[in-house]
């Protein structure tokens, strides 16, 4: 053999043996049950990229407890029965420790007896308010659900903008009407009744109609929950083009990156709330600064919550000091004052993490913190 | 009607499949007991539980697509019907799980009828859309009617039941009761092609409009087959609520009719143990190919795509389905077994008439298409026991009048009367029902069934003089062959016999019907010389049996040598009638023929 | 004054809407006239003309796991235009070979599943080249658009409606008028006829297919900057153009054409009028009605079966 390449293997070997070494401990397997395939695919990818920053981020500093993460990745298709399928394939694998994903509410709905079966902890991502109601004691929110979005709005709308006729404009899904209802009842708690609740199936493709009805509702101020960027981008250029110019406080869903991309100049000087805002806290900012550097791309609530999701599954695992179950859940109950990118977590009972949205605007494309809005209950 | 490929094999001997039979049995016993005795991960469970019920479903579409040639795309709405209805029933209206789940599959019929009857005016890519139009409104239903059934939330803790006292709550109990269910049900649909029933769908899907005139009431039996197509999706749908405890309606939507689709394709449209066959590789598929090794692994990322791609594939090079493919190459090994033919009893003819006077009687009969006249006042007497023939040269209107006369056409004036009876507005099924039989210029038989199956469907018409029993039917089916001379050929597919037996295959259909009146169109066409002899002996036979025939040829020679009486169409109206030596020499009828003598004619016949 | 202008307004989105299901329809029946064949990918060649817009355009994003490079382009728009129709062409010529033509015998079924197929396959390969974001594309004028009496009209919609005023006119002219379009007629009624006459039979139907794909995805560039570029938007227009031609009489030019701006233009007063969620069912159920009582459409004639 040549003398370069006896030097080389020689090399080859110590770096594996080195690596070897290094990460001898052998890993801890967390699943993420993931839209990689369907029609939300979109976001799915956004999730991955951010669960991905946060185990590269973990495994570089030396894993929890000096064990690597090994990420097992299930795709459910975007669907709910794919989501059952996912989520007991790997909670009848044996060694995974804990489970993140989806972000879909009716996914984790349809997967919430599979979760209780399979005594994992599971850190879902979505925000309809019963996901935590039905006394499954292993599924933690890492976002706050939708009675907060609606009570900020509400609270922002009322005391900020000082605004009175409301029209509430939402998806017939399970998001949008939950929050409908939600914001309807935060209002009505404040002894004010909409002006116009109007729905609308996912993927119209004309919004005249609802547009005309704001117009003719006399409202001065439009709240909404609308899921899809495609709808948010038509639904916003046919307002401005009907010549609707009142404010405008939405959900999450209209400062996502593609919803802007869409909707360019039509959303601007609108305001939102939202669970994730790179100005709205160092943390926010670092990890949007991070995300920028590695995807060159903007990151957002799909990414934000997951990254979350890993970091704080490591901080619970290395205070309680233990993977097991029991352990691991006790250890996230008792979690409280920890900041992450979304905010700072403290779990209740029920495995609500947060309990607040930061108010921001739109202005000329981009997004501006305005204010942090918390709730204690 | 187009129906889709298909090969039927043959039933064949008992005896050779009896080792096959006990090892599928075994199987099939096993099976669902596994989870007992292995330890199976909820995984495992959940994906069992998904096939099974699907599969239910998809038999419906083997009922009414693979057996009946009717398209449906709303199959996920009727297994939608089940869902809501157990889950709304037990959860909102805490009613037990047994009479939630009667409640869904009465719904899911009733809806099974519905859309039947919309194939009265429909077929093909209308009731494609029609059906899907049903699904979308369900859909659409589903989401937004939130007060009814709890929109796009959907409905969580749907309960188990308890049979005769236990509780089917363990997921391998209720598992194991959904699969005796399925086997149930895979048996009816795999007895089902055999029956009355089964081979009048048959003759639907192979050609509907040769089955309404033998006597298949063929809106019935559509709707039948999408009644029952929806009463096996709601029975899957109910069970599925059950097994997973939550549904919501994107469970129910068009994608998911199109995987009950795909799925039937795949295994095998016409086939019980194809359609179970399919579903198990839909179900299972998208699994697989998660389990893909790391080098393949970038396929999950276009696995849609590939399946796109396959199912192309699949219609291409696979139109039977997996199962076909199976059968086909296991059908290769057996030949068909020849009937034998010593112990079949001569065919009875029965005729009773209650006149005698015409039997067919044509009065100032009109048949108009627009502007066209085709049949323009015709009047037209066939005595009973004798052979009329109606000739003419093309376009003079002879297989119009045919076709009204059999019920195909409405006529837009003047009247049909047979024996005595009015039957201008009756329906050609009823028309057999009243002993009218008939063939067709171009031959319509069942490509798909064998001879005696054919002849079978003839012999379901309505009054048909025939005792009860599958095999009164069966050996009436058998004489009738005989007499006709192909009875040693019974066993064989149609669509494998010669052209003139195919013939004879539909005059027997027509006499296992016990006619008094027989409708030929153009019987001769395609015979060669020696074919006609023997087709004239037939027709004088049956002559010599009292039946009446009224038939169309261009065949001067064989309307000459058969004909009691000839009646000469032109423009629609009748130029001349009389025996054959007058009509054949007759100047108008030869100048009708562009100047050709009577030699001439035979010529070109 | 303000009722009548919102009243207009959603006249004009009605039939906006409709020419896009007009566009595709179009596209929709030629094919069934000459081949029988119902195309369930119809919609897709909308969404195939949008995206290679966008990598004319933009560029693509690459995808590691495929190998695919990312890719920047910038070229003018008429550019992108006259390389998407290419391009669409091209693609029309592969869905003959690979669709139609093995089952070009076959009964209605097989090459509707087949459709089907062709439909999810194409959507999927789509997704994995470009990723699942959906996309804006510029709209043709520079304006947003123009106001008239209150109403608001989108330029790009008036765009799509003189285009499709100019493809009926062409469809028309063609069919009617020259001999392309007589070969063509003939081969729909008659295809062994059609050959016997010396038709060369197999290129009129790859023109078709041609044909149809080119509208498709000229109907695509139209309409996706007001509806964005997505995997989706092909399945979401194709269903209501199919109902667009049956409403119409399945196979006839004018009755896709009318068809089709009927369904718009019931949606959206529907819509307006009665309830918006369920915009989509309006759409069916006229369809379900149309073929209860007048199944051979507007402009269809009753064909009855030869015995």
């Amino acid at each position: 053999m040549h003398t370069t390449s006896r030097a080389s293997l020689a090399l080859s070997i110590s770096v594996l043996v080195i690596s070897g070494w290094a990460y001898a401990a052998d890993p801890i397997k967390i699943g993420l049950v993931n839209e990689t395939t369907g029609p939300n695919a979109e976001a799915g990818a956004y999730t991955v990229n951010g669960v991905k920053l946060a185990v590269d981020e973990i495994n570089a500093k030396g894993g929890i407890m000096g064990r690597p993460i090994e990420l097992r990745i299930e795709d459910n298709q975007s669907t709910n029965p794919g989501t059952v399928l996912a989520y007991s394939k790997l909670t009848g694998e044996g060694g995974i420790t804990a489970i993140v994903g989806p972000i879909r509410s009716t996914q984790i709905q349809a997967a919430s007896p599979t979760i209780q079966k399979g005594g994992l902890p599971a850190m879902v991502g979505g925000t309809d308010p019963s996901l935590t109601k039905v006394n499954n004691p292993w599924i933690f929110r890492l976002r706050p659900n939708d009675s907060y979005s609606s009570r900020v709005i509400a609270d922002f709308g009322l005391n900020s903008l000082k605004l009175k006729k409301w029209a509430i404009v939402h998806s017939t899904d399970a998001f949008g009407t939950g929050g409908m209802k939600a914001l309807s009842a935060a209002l009505q708690g404040q002894g004010i009744t909409p002006v116009l609740t109007q729905g609308y199936t996912n993927n119209s493709q004309d919004f005249t109609p609802i547009v005309l009805a704001i117009k003719k509702s006399g409202a001065d101020i439009l709240a909404t929950y609308m899921t899809n960027s495609q709808d948010v981008g038509i639904f916003a250029k046919q307002l401005r083009q009907l010549g609707v110019g009142v404010p405008w406080v939405g959900s999450p869903s209209i400062v996502t990156d593609t919803a802007m991309k869409l909707a360019g100049p039509a959303l601007h000087g609108t305001y939102a709330v939202a669970d994730y805002t790179p100005g709205s806290s160092p943390e926010a900012r670092s990890f949007a600064d991070k995300y920028k550097a590695r995807y060159k791309l903007d990151s957002d609530v799909y990414s934000s919550w997951a990254y979350d999701a890993m970091h704080l599954l490591k901080f619970a695992i290395e205070s309680g000091k233990a993977t097991e179950p029991d352990k691991l859940r006790a250890a996230l109950l008792g979690v409280c004052g920890w900041k992450g990118v979304e905010g700072t977590y403290c779990f209740d009972k029920n495995g609500d993490g947060l309990k607040g949205y930061n108010v921001v605007r739109n202005e000329n494309g981009k997004i501006t913190y305005l204010k942090h809005i918390d709730f204690k209950d | 009607m187009r129906t889709p490929d298909a090969i039927a094999v043959a039933p064949a001997r008992a005896a050779s499949r009896l080792p096959w039979i006990v090892l599928i049995i075994a199987v099939g016993i096993l099976l669902p007991l596994l989870p007992y005795m292995f330890k199976t991960s909820d995984y495992v469970l959940n994906i069992f539980m998904n096939s099974v019920t699907y599969a239910m479903a998809v038999l419906g579409m083997v009922v009414v697509l693979g057996y009946t040639g009717q398209i449906n795309l709303a199959q996920a709405a009727f297994f939608g019907f089940g869902a809501y209805s157990v889950a709304l029933g037990t959860v909102s209206y805490g009613l037990p799980f047994w009479v939630a789940l009667a409640l869904g599959v009465g719904i899911s019929g009733i809806a099974g009828v519905v859309l039947g009857l919309t194939t009265l005016r429909l077929g093909g890519h209308y009731l494609a859309m029609i059906t899907i139009s049903f699904q979308q409104i369900f859909d659409l239903v589903a989401v937004n009617w939130i007060e009814l059934t709890h929109g796009p939330d959907g409905i969580a803790g749907i309960p188990r039941p308890s049979l005769f006292g236990h509780e089917l709550s363990d997921q391998r109990a209720f598992l194991l009761f959904s699969t005796l269910v399925l086997y149930a049900l895979i048996w009816f649909a795999w007895w089902l092609p055999g029956t009355r029933l089964g081979r009048a769908m048959r003759s639907v899907r192979d050609n509907e409009l040769a089955a309404g005139t033998v006597g298949v009431h063929t809106l019935r039996v559509k709707v039948t087959a999408f009644t029952m197509s929806a009463v096996l999706g709601g029975i899957g749908g109910g069970l599925y609520a059950s097994g997973f405890s939550y549904i919501s309606p994107d469970n129910f939507n068009f994608a998911r009719s199109i995987e009950f689709l795909t799925a039937t394709l795949l295994g095998g449209a016409q086939s019980a143990f194809g359609g179970t066959l399919g579903t198990v590789l839909i179900v299972l598929l998208p699994e697989w190919f998660k389990d893909l090794p790391e080098s393949l692994r970038f396929l999950t990322k276009v696995y849609l795509a590939i399946y796109g791609l396959a199912v192309i594939l699949i219609m291409v090079f696979m139109p039977e389905g997996l199962w076909g493919l199976l059968r086909n190459a296991w059908g290769r090994v057996r030949k068909t077994a020849p009937q034998a033919v010593g112990k079949i009893v001569p065919l009875n003819f029965d005729i009773k008439v209650a006149h005698r006077t015409a039997l067919l009687k044509l009065e100032n009969l009109q048949k108009h298409f627009g502007g066209l006249k085709a049949v323009d006042g015709v009047d037209l007497e066939v005595m009973p026991g004798t052979v009329h023939a109606l000739i003419g040269p093309n376009g003079s209107g002879k297989t119009t009048t045919l076709n009204v006369v059999s019920g195909i056409y409405r006529p837009t004036a003047g009247k049909v009367l047979f024996d005595g009876k009015d039957i201008s507005l009756m329906a050609p099924h009823d028309r057999a029902g009243q002993g009218m039989g008939r063939t067709f210029q171009n031959i319509r038989l069942f490509s798909t069934m064998t001879a005696l199956e054919n002849v079978m469907v003839g012999g379901q018409r309505d009054n048909n003089p025939l005792q009860e029993g599958h095999d009164n039917l069966r050996h009436r089916a058998l004489s009738a062959l005989e007499f006709v001379g192909i009875a040693h050929r019974a066993n064989e597919v149609v669509r494998n016999l010669p052209y003139g037996h195919q013939r004879y295959v539909e005059i027997a259909r027509a006499l296992a019907g016990h006619p008094t009146l027989l409708l030929l169109d153009e019987p001769g066409a395609g015979l060669n010389q020696t074919e006609k002899q023997e087709l004239v002996g037939l027709l004088k036979r049956l002559r010599g049996h009292g039946l009446t025939i009224f038939l169309i040829d261009h065949d001067m020679g064989l309307v000459e040598k058969v004909s009691d009486k000839i009646t000469v169409l032109n423009f629609g109206k009748k130029i001349a009638e009389g025996s054959p030596q007058d009509v054949l020499r007759h100047p108008d009828v030869i100048a009708a023929y562009l100047g050709e003598g009577p030699s001439g004619a035979a010529a070109r016949a | 004054m303000e009722a009548l202008a919102n009243n207009f307004q959603v006249l004009f989105q009605g039939l906006a809407l409709g020419s896009i299901y007009a566009l595709v329809a179009l596209g929709f029946v030629l094919i069934i006239r000459t081949t029988n064949v119902v195309n369930f990918a119809q919609g897709d060649f909308a969404m195939l003309g949008g995206y290679l817009m966008v990598l004319f355009l933009v560029g693509m994003p690459g995808n590691p796991d495929l190998g695919l490079p990312a890719l920047g382009l910038a070229l003018p728009y008429w550019l992108a235009i006259v390389l998407t129709v290419v391009a669409m062409g091209v693609i029309g010529i592969a869905f003959n070979y690979g669709v139609y033509y093995p089952l070009r015998n076959r009964p209605f079924l097989p090459v509707l599943i087949s459709t089907l197929g062709a439909s999810i396959f194409l959507q999927n390969t789509v997704l994995a080249v470009f990723n699942p974001q959906p996309r804006p594309l510029d709209k043709l004028v520079g304006v947003d658009g123009i106001t008239v009496g209150g109403v608001f009209l989108d330029s790009q919609y008036l765009v799509i409606l003189a285009f499709t005023i100019l493809a009926v006119a062409f469809q028309y002219f063609l069919f009617e008028h020259t001999l392309l379009g007589k070969k063509l007629q003939a081969v729909s009624q008659d295809k062994d006829m059609a050959r016997l006459l010396g038709i060369p039979v197999s290129l009129m139907i790859i023109i078709t297919f041609v044909y149809s794909a080119v509208l498709g995805g000229l109907a695509g560039v139209l309409v996706s900057p007001i509806l964005f570029v997505s995997i989706g938007l092909g399945s979401a227009i194709a269903l209501k153009a199919f109902a667009a031609t049956i409403i119409g009489g399945f196979g006839d030019i004018a009755g896709a054409i009318v068809g089709g701006l009927i369904i718009g233009v019931v949606e959206s007063f529907a819509a307006y009028y009665i309830s918006v969620p369920y915009k989509d069912a309006y759409a069916f159920v006229f369809l379900f009605l149309v073929l209860l009582f007048r199944p051979q459409g507007i402009f269809g004639e009753k064909v009855s079966e030869k015995a």
